[in-house]
């Protein structure tokens, strides 16, 4: 059993205990509060005053697949042979091994989903995982299964089209993809039920037959306000769920989107704009975001801006009109609900993951640092 | 006249003066301390509870020149084929009317130096602006202010083709073997033999003659070791873009007197030659006594994000005068425009910037920027508040 006491504890769900206790044992949160009765047989850490918050949640990143540092050797974040490969799965791509690992304890992020790119239409599996250092990707995992990469805008086009004589070459075309293999899935899935003796195992619809069941969502990249809303048009139609991914643009339409509670991931705002389609990548969105009541996070897609900095990026967002509140939900319990995995990580509440972060400052100041971060109850990175 | 009173005031090339006045004339900063007196005929601007710092300086930058959202017809950078393009000039691919200059006046970066890329060995010349204006020309702070050389990783990527360089020391050869021709036609200007007019070699001997340095592109320690090595031969003045494994080396770099324009700052790990890239860079190399200057390298880093940059490498060990000094003085006077820019201090350019609070805390915003005198971007006009 592990205490830690004297602590300024944001607890995620935007309540702030000063001089409060949180109690972990067994990898999860027995109570958290302000006189708590902390029982003799527990460890017990003194936080001296220290800011308290729950692991951070980087809801979009490509740790483990984009080995840093080492070239195309360690470079597994697109199958860009063909622009539709659900088949595959971000799961067999994770080197747990990757320094990148390094960064997202260094910014005091503790859970993270890790997608395939968005050079595929549909680019595969998205797996939900703690970024404390294991053995094996397995024991890092979640959830295996937490949606479906997919994308719209330039990648595709760029990736396949004129270049290499294939399609998408436009992005009606890339919707036209995307439209036509979901259909096919839910056509699949009418024949498989029906045991229909003509149609056998296809590896590709099969592994589109949990978005069109509606367990899992459709992840789209799409950074421009049309892409946002071609995506928004293709999952309605379908009717299968469907988060968006970077939503650069969103500011242009945020009261489009929180009519309809699309949960939208808003980033890297740090970014270079390297891309035509990135024109306005700032902050602008994420005080859009919260002014109209968008549900979104924030995140660095990682390696595109270092996980380490996804704190700062909060900060950044909360002095572009966010709040510091807003700021720090949307890099926590926000996050966690973008992935889906609210239940176990987000905030501070008991039963949850006993996922946190001793700070030496400010969290939401780019010039603090994690004084130690824990997961599951151990203490898995110590800072200054 | 303008007075700006009661600020705290951050010279930089003196101490900080609380509730401070800066007087302002025809763009230029007239007195700055404490007990001066404002003369009946000015106009008072009261910064009560406000930061002024000068405004920032950027020495590798690539503003206008590509990225922003524009796609590849503005990618204006890298002059290919050909390893030696040295005859290119910077100021010839520069857009004023780029969204990058009004991010600058956004982040508060009121001068750059702006650079070729460095997919070439040798580059072309760089030059140093102000970031308001019109026409580039009118925006010139001095050009040229150097000749770009690259070593390590990208030079071998642009010879995709059957020329050299394929290897590091091919790309050492070919940068000798350029200014070994600039010598020699260098030599037959002097006998009077006048030699046809080479463009690339003019400039080659602009560097020879001592009148702009050799800035150079290296990441890898050892990629800086042969920079050094080079320009010791060739008897040189140089410095050393982005410095990325400096920190391995830090009393070499010292001892050498090398300055190091670091960064991009807030950068990934996406080059092998990069792969080594430690947070606390810049620290260690103060620390060892090498003069540092933090470059956004923009559009790699995107230049708005400079202070917070700033704040990491604060973070990361550099104490919080370097740190400024680093974003300010110290890359005036590597560039060689420290008698315009880079300070506070009577005589100078009326350049600065009034933050909210102290500088680097995510609450301190940039409120305004001011180049010789004139706001060029607040914060309260800006779309969307």
């Amino acid at each position: 059993m592990l205490a830690i006491r004297n602590a300024l504890i944001h607890t995620g769900t935007g309540e702030t205990i000063s001089g409060g206790s949180i109690l972990m044992r067994d990898g999860r949160i027995l109570d958290v509060g302000g006189g708590l009765d902390i029982p003799s047989e527990a460890d017990i850490l003194d936080a001296a005053g220290a800011y308290l918050t729950p692991g951070l949640v980087e809801a979009h990143g490509h740790v483990g697949l984009a080995d840093e540092g080492v070239g195309w050797e360690g470079d597994d974040v697109n199958e860009r042979v063909d622009p539709v490969t659900p088949h595959v799965s971000a799961l067999d791509g994770i080197n747990p091994r990757d320094r990148g690992f390094e960064d997202f304890l260094a910014g005091g992020i503790t859970s993270v989903q890790i997608k395939p790119g968005s050079a595929n239409v549909l680019g595969g599996s998205t797996v939900a995982a703690k970024t404390g250092m294991q053995a094996t990707a397995d024991r890092m995992i979640i959830n295996p299964n937490t949606g479906m990469k997919a994308a719209l805008g330039e990648n595709p086009k760029r990736a396949h089209g004129a270049e290499h004589n294939r399609a998408p070459y436009t992005r009606m075309g890339s919707a036209a993809i995307m439209r036509d293999w979901l259909f096919r899935a839910r056509e699949y899935l009418k024949k498989r039920e029906q045991k229909d003796p003509k149609v056998g195992y296809d590896a590709k619809l099969e592994a589109l037959l949990p978005v069109v069941r509606g367990e899992v969502p459709l992840r789209i990249h799409c950074h421009r306000a049309d892409d946002m809303l071609t995506a928004i048009r293709i999952a309605e139609e379908l009717d299968v769920l469907y988060t968006l991914e970077h939503a650069t643009a969103g500011f242009k339409i945020a009261g489009y989107l929180a009519a309809r509670g699309v949960r939208c991931a808003v980033g890297p705002s740090m970014s270079r704009e390297a891309k035509v389609e990135l024109e306005g990548v700032g902050f602008e969105t994420a005080a859009a975001f919260e002014k109209h009541g968008v549900p979104y996070c924030l995140t660095t897609d990682h390696p595109v801006v270092r996980a380490m900095y996804l704190h700062m990026i909060a900060g950044k967002a909360s002095a572009a009109g966010v709040g510091d509140e807003g700021a720090l939900a949307s890099v926590t319990l926000r996050a966690a609900e973008h992935v889906g995995i609210a239940d176990r990580v987000g905030s501070l509440e008991t039963g949850k993951d006993a996922d946190m972060v001793i700070w030496n400052g400010d969290p939401l100041d780019g010039r603090s640092t994690p004084r130690a971060v824990i997961i599951d109850g151990e203490i898995v990175h110590r800072g200054r | 006249m303008r007075a700006y009173r009661g600020a705290r005031f951050y010279p930089v090339d003196s101490a900080p003066i609380d509730e401070g006045v800066m007087l302002v004339e025809d763009g230029k900063i007239v007195g700055i301390g404490r007990d001066i007196e404002v003369p009946a005929n000015a106009e008072v601007i009261d910064l009560a509870g406000k930061v002024v710092i000068p405004g920032l300086v950027d020495a590798h930058s690539h503003v206008g020149m590509w990225g922003d959202g524009e796609g590849d017809a503005s990618r204006d950078g890298n002059e290919r084929p050909g390893p030696i393009t040295a005859e290119v000039d910077a100021i010839d691919s520069v857009n004023p009317h780029h969204v990058s200059f009004q991010s600058c006046r956004e982040g508060g970066v009121t001068s750059v130096m702006i650079h070729p890329g460095s997919g070439n060995a040798v580059g072309g010349l760089c030059f140093a602006a102000k970031t308001r204006g019109e026409v580039v020309d009118d925006m010139v702070l001095k050009a040229p202010t150097g000749l770009k050389g690259a070593l390590g990783e990208n030079p071998k990527r642009g010879g995709e083709g059957k020329d050299s360089p394929k290897t590091r020391m091919g790309t050492a050869a070919l940068i000798r073997d350029f200014f070994a021709r600039a010598e020699e036609y260098g030599r037959k200007k002097e006998r009077g033999k006048d030699p046809d007019p080479d463009l690339a070699l003019e400039n080659g001997l602009r560097v020879l003659r001592g009148e702009i340095p050799f800035r150079v592109h290296a990441h890898r320690s050892d990629d800086i070791a042969t920079a050094v090595r080079l320009c010791e031969e060739l008897g040189i003045a140089f410095n050393v873009e982005h410095c990325t494994d400096g920190y391995m080396i830090a009393p070499f770099l010292a001892e050498k007197n090398v300055v190091a324009h670091v960064g991009p700052g807030l950068s990934s790990r996406g080059k092998v030659e990069v792969a080594n890239r430690d947070e606390r860079n810049a620290a260690l190399l103060a620390e060892a006594g090498v003069k540092v200057c933090l470059v956004t390298d923009h559009p790699f880093l995107d230049v708005r994000y400079f202070m917070a940059y700033g704040g990491v490498a604060q973070k990361h060990g550099l104490s919080f005068s370097d740190t400024l000094r680093a974003l300010t003085l110290s890359p005036a006077e590597s560039i060689g425009v420290e008698d315009r820019v880079g300070s506070l201090a009577p005589g100078k350019d009326a350049d600065f910037l009034v933050l909210a609070g102290e500088p680097f805390s995510y609450k301190s915003p940039v409120l305004s920027t001011y180049i010789e005198g004139v706001e060029v971007y607040s914060r309260i006009d800006r779309r969307g508040g």
